[in-house]
């Protein structure tokens, strides 16, 4: 029978760069470089001050190193800090202020600005490098006092919050990546639900590092107020470099009494080339504290970009009755490196907790899921349910599962289900006897073992999920 | 449509078949029957293109040399196999999974792709013809589905992709005497002047329900008898242990 | 501590006959040891039991040295009955006797001053600290196409006259193309509070089958520490049985590298824990080649304020096609003080297996209780009755019937 030949792995959708005047800080970090960002933000004394405790804590940390996936070492002194689109030095008003360039960066991206704002659906908060160029939909949002506005813009507008909220669920001092982000994070996204609002839309943040040598640390604060609920989408992109750029987000959540947030990434970094040459250090922190009773926090990732991604969305189940969930897709192809997983800390009584891991390694790639359940004595009556499913396609790849399970109390349960198997011969003979290709094939039955989390994803988002674990994929099937 | 020449097979090897050969032209149902282990679902498997054998001899599906084609291309040209033992995939929509394979079909045969309301019509259709409870097409495939059911959908997949020649490996195995006629009735609806069919079966009672045009008696991997419906109830008489 | 070490190395080197080469490797594996000390919770493998600090909580003036001069009396009483075997009894640490009775003596050879063979540089403190202090390194060999008519008993006594002390034990058992051992491992401790630090190393050779029984059952205030490494041959069979229950801590670790086609390895065990016993089982499965498999089944009951730990990783190279491993943890929880820590562990690199863990640990299913004293049980008898069959199920993997038998009547396991 004929070979049958490999398709190349299609070129990265999104690896364009957009030609666009940028303001840089100096590179390297050090006290001038805070007090610049500060500056450039004008942020009030409080928030400069934090930024230097942390500052000051993060030159006293070292650098983790018992995480899988190893890295050249970063020379934190050769990176900028801050760069902005200078057209936007000044915060645009509305959208016909920003500069075209940038809105026809976000229609490339699928992400047309101006549309969204006719559109009814979604609202929109596009951060480009450093900065927040635009949100929308502000309007209609503030009709029912859902506030969705850039951080930088937060600090200055509504202190009272930030200063309560910030830093409170990653602490200052948490690690060494996160202390970095408390120094010199940029931008990213705020929203606070009032008590009793559903938030009338979907919230979406798109990301996107345009810049060279620049590292993009931007910080997110979600407070869902007493009986509140809101669903927030994250995407991410950045062009192809053949360096390798790092991206340390802090996203914190806070669900109140009776509230619930629903946090979904799609994130499609560039993860360098076949020859694992440039892609993005995906560092990231996300943590959720389900302070109030009743609350509930649920992380939905679909991990396909990245040249290393490393990172473990985490809920802290505090409040009596409160629930955290994770589902997670991570597919790593290529020269591709993943570390990833979750964190379920059971403090409140009756707590509950569900991770449904999948993950898929193919090519030259590495793939470990890392995650930790633990009940403390005083959560009575909690369970948690792990299912963590990995799928390997060839033998130059490896596929891990490392999950930490401590239970201290009796009154609780805990189940952990693991498996690592391959596509079966059956399955896919199957399919093609019914017409499909072998890659359509694996597509299809990779989408069948992604399924339970693909269903977790906004309809939008799970369409273009779904679209993103083929092409991901694309070339791994000889 | 169909001629096979010396079909020589091996697994590890071990022979199963050997100077096998068959003729099916347009418009005919032709039946196999053998005892376990003659080398019926070999047969199948050669002819839809599963991986794994040693062949050799010839095989033409409409002049064209089947062991050029892949899998997925012989169901481009219209070559079907109701499994045996249908295959479960978790987490695939059966209606999704059915979409896919009908386009990829169509689109090898240079026919319009059906969008999902298309579809969803010509299935509502088809699968009230086979009395196949359209609510199961929701689920995912094969999963949860019992052997009648699995056996139903094969036959409901057969008639939805159309193809000329369709084999059957003991699609009638495990069915009861309602989903037997359900699946005779599907593979008469489907019986045209240019769609054959290949009926692989220990029993004759499925030849009751779709009168063949000949019946072949496979033993050791080769046909050592072939006849007309009558052969079928000779057999079935006699048993194979006696028909040498 | 350091000070003692050394008083203690210079000691024994002092009082015993060993070569110049085997003095110098001793004096390396020293220094390692006291560069690298007893192992804490910051090495990844020890997170969930720091043995530094279960060693300076538990053990007063810890030393190293041990008199081997004098012969110890052997208490006859704790022998196993019923069951005829042969025996290598250690008390205190010194070799008391070596009986074969049941078996052809030139099919099994043992040798009883064992020289180390090179510096072995792996990363494992407590390995140094037994090269550099164990006085007798023992090596039992099965030849080939023997399989011993009865079982091995492995006695390993310790008596009142033994306190704070360190004991090192290193057995090397090697069993030769198509043999068969039994072994048994018997601890009875009536000693107070020391260290024993055991290391067993086997190596299985094509077609042999090892069936080792570990039992610690009686209880004791020592602090014990197991390294097992086993290197399996071609269609080579390992089945390991703990049953830990007895000591104050102990922590068991299986390194299994499965180096031939066809080897399987199969690891059972059971916590049975109260009081303050903390119990550790580590196991390292390297599938290194095709078409080997791996069965792990470990269950623990926890009572008081008992703490249990499995950590159990697969390991599969991207040479080891067909692999087979399975692995899967159950505790139940029955004070509010207890606990239970789990890591199991997968890292794959072939995609040609079937590879899968779980881990559930919990309370005893209250719905069970109540359907059993709904039956005429007293609470305490229901739940009673339902450990005992939770617990059954990993005994039943034993294949030795007789052996079976008897570590149930150990355990006062009903069928």
């Amino acid at each position: 029978m004929r070979e049958k030949e490999i398709t190349k792995l299609k070129d990265y959708k999104y690896g364009f760069t957009t030609d666009i005047e940028n303001i840089r800080a100096p590179k390297g970090l050090n006290k001038e470089v805070i007090k610049f960002i500060s500056k450039a933000k004008k942020e009030p004394k409080w928030m400069l001050d934090w930024r230097m405790k942390a500052y000051e804590r993060f030159k006293n940390l070292k650098e983790p190193n018992w995480q899988k996936p190893k890295y050249p070492k970063i020379d934190y002194q050769d990176i900028y800090y801050y760069s902005a689109p200078k057209s936007t030095s000044e915060n645009p008003k509305n959208l016909d202020e920003l500069d075209p360039k940038l809105l026809e960066t976000y229609k490339k991206l699928g992400i047309p600005l101006q549309e969204q704002q006719r559109l009814n659906g979604i609202a929109v908060d596009a951060v480009f490098d450093s900065v927040s160029v635009a949100t929308t939909f502000k309007d209609k949002l503030n009709e029912v006092g859902v506030i969705f506005c850039p951080i930088s813009e937060a600090i200055k507008k509504h202190p009272e919050l930030v200063r309560k909220y910030l830093g409170s669920v990653i602490p200052l001092t948490d690690h060494y990546f996160a202390t970095l982000n408390s120094a010199v994070f940029t931008d990213g996204s705020f929203v606070y639900i009032p008590p009793g609002v559903r938030c009338p839309m979907e919230l979406s943040t798109y990301f996107r590092i345009n810049a060279s040598q620049t590292g993009q640390f931007e910080r997110t604060l979600i407070i869902a107020d007493k009986g509140s609920y809101v669903s927030y989408l994250e995407g991410c992109t950045a062009p192809m470099r053949d360096e390798n750029q790092l991206h340390a987000a802090n996203v914190e959540l806070i669900a109140l009494d009776d509230a619930e947030i629903k946090y979904s990434t799609v994130q499609n970094w560039y993860p360098g080339d076949e020859d694992g040459k440039g892609g993005i250090y995906n560092f990231v922190t996300k943590r959720g504290l389900c302070k109030g009773i009743n609350s509930k926090i649920s992380w939905t990732q679909v991990e396909t970009g990245s040249a290393i991604t490393w990172k473990y969305p985490s809920c802290i189940l505090q409040g009596d009755n409160s629930i955290g969930e994770f589902y997670s897709i991570a597919i790593t192809n290529n020269h591709q490196k993943a570390d990833t997983g979750t964190k379920m800390i059971h403090l409140g009584k009756n707590t509950k907790s569900k991770i449904i891991s999948k993950g898929i390694s193919a090519g030259f790639s590495d793939m470990t899921y890392r995650g930790l359940v633990d009940i403390s004595f005083k959560a009575k009556n909690s369970t948690n349910y792990t299912q963590c499913d990995s799928l390997l396609m060839g033998n130059k790849c490896g596929a891990h599962t490392i999950p930490y399970i401590k239970n201290k109390n009796p009154e609780s349960n805990i189940a952990h289900e693991a498996t690592t198997s391959k596509i079966s011969e059956e399955q896919l003979y199957y399919c093609q006897q019914r017409g499909l290709n072998p890659e359509e094939a694996v597509g299809l039955i990779v989408n069948g073992f992604c399924k339970e989390v693909l269903q977790q994803l906004p309809m939008e988002f799970a369409v273009e999920a779904q679209k993103l674990v083929g092409i991901s994929l694309e070339g791994s099937v000889g | 449509m169909l001629k096979i020449k010396n079909l020589k097979a091996d697994i590890e090897n071990k022979s199963i078949l050997n100077n096998f050969n068959l003729e099916i032209k347009p418009g005919e149902v032709h039946a196999i029957m053998g005892p376990n282990g003659s080398g019926k679902s070999t047969l199948s498997n050669i002819l839809s293109g599963k991986k794994g054998y040693d062949v050799s001899g010839e095989i033409l599906f409409e002049n064209k040399n089947l062991f050029e084609l892949e899998t997925e291309e012989r169901a481009h040209k219209g070559i079907f196999l109701a499994f045996q033992y249908p295959l479960e995939i978790p987490g695939v929509n059966t209606n999704i999974f059915l979409k896919t394979s009908l386009n990829a079909i169509r689109k090898a045969r240079g026919e319009k792709q059906l969008d999902a309301i298309e579809f969803l019509k010509l299935v509502k259709l088809k699968a009230k013809d086979l009395k196949f409870d359209e609510e199961k097409l929701n689920r995912q495939l094969n999963v949860g589905f019992s052997g009648g059911e699995k056996k139903k959908n094969e036959i409901l997949q057969m008639s939805i992709l159309n193809p000329k020649l369709s084999i059957l490996d003991e699609t009638d195995s495990g069915l009861d005497i309602d989903a037997l006629k359900i699946v005779a009735d599907g593979v008469n609806s489907l019986r045209k002047k240019d769609n054959s069919f290949l009926i692989i079966t220990h029993y004759q009672r499925l030849l009751d329900y779709i009168k063949p045009d000949y019946v072949h008696v496979l033993m050791n991997g080769k046909i050592i008898k072939s006849g007309g419906p009558e052969l079928a109830l000779e057999l079935e008489n006699k048993g194979y242990e006696n028909f040498n | 501590m350091e000070e003692q070490l050394k008083i203690d190395f210079e000691k024994l080197l002092e009082n015993s006959n060993f070569s110049k080469k085997n003095v110098e490797l001793k004096r390396k594996n020293f220094d390692n040891f006291i560069k690298k000390g007893f192992p804490n919770r910051r090495e990844e493998n020890w997170k969930f039991s720091d043995l530094n600090q279960i060693i300076s909580k538990n053990i007063k003036n810890l030393s190293f040295y041990n008199d081997l001069s004098k012969p110890n009396k052997i208490d006859q009483s704790i022998f196993i009955d019923g069951l005829e075997h042969n025996k290598l009894v250690f008390v205190n640490g010194k070799i008391e006797k070596i009986e074969f009775d049941y078996e052809e003596k030139n099919k099994i050879e043992i040798l009883d001053d064992l020289v180390l063979e090179k510096f072995n540089d792996v990363n494992n403190s407590l390995l140094f600290l037994n090269n550099a202090f164990v006085s007798n390194y023992f090596k039992l060999t099965v030849k080939k196409n023997y399989a011993l008519q009865k079982p091995l008993i492995i006695y390993n006594i310790t008596n009142k006259d033994l306190v704070s002390k360190n004991v090192n034990l290193k057995v090397d058992i090697m069993l030769e193309e198509n043999s068969s051992l039994k072994l048994i491992e018997f601890s009875n401790d009536k000693s107070t509070t020391n260290f024993i630090n055991i290391n067993y190393n086997f190596d299985l050779q094509k077609n042999s089958i090892l069936k080792n029984y570990k039992i610690d059952n009686n209880s004791n205030s020592n602090i014990k520490y197991y390294f097992n490494n086993i290197s399996q041959d071609t269609n080579s069979v390992s089945e390991i049985f703990l049953l830990s229950s007895g000591s104050e801590f102990i922590k068991n670790e299986i390194n299994c590298n499965l180096n031939g086609i066809y080897a399987s390895a199969f690891v059972n065990g059971v916590f049975m824990l109260n009081e303050t016993k903390h119990h550790e089982i580590k196991t390292n499965i390297n599938h290194l080649v095709e078409n080997t498999k791996s069965y792990q089944l470990i269950k623990s009951v926890l009572d008081d304020t008992s703490k249990a730990v499995y950590q159990g990783k697969i390991f599969v190279d991207s040479k080891a096609q067909k692999t087979d491993g399975y692995q899967l943890s159950k505790a139940i929880l029955l004070n509010d003080n207890t606990e239970f820590n789990a890591k199991p562990e997968l890292e794959i690199y072939a995609d040609d297996v079937k590879c899968s863990h779980g881990s559930s640990s919990g309370s005893l299913n209250e719905e069970s209780i109540f359907y059993l004293m709904s039956r005429g049980l007293n609470y305490k008898e229901a739940k009673k009755l339902l450990i005992n069959g939770f617990l059954l199920d990993v005994v039943e993997k034993i294949t030795d019937s007789e052996i079976k038998n008897l570590i149930k009547n150990i355990m006062s396991l009903k069928q």
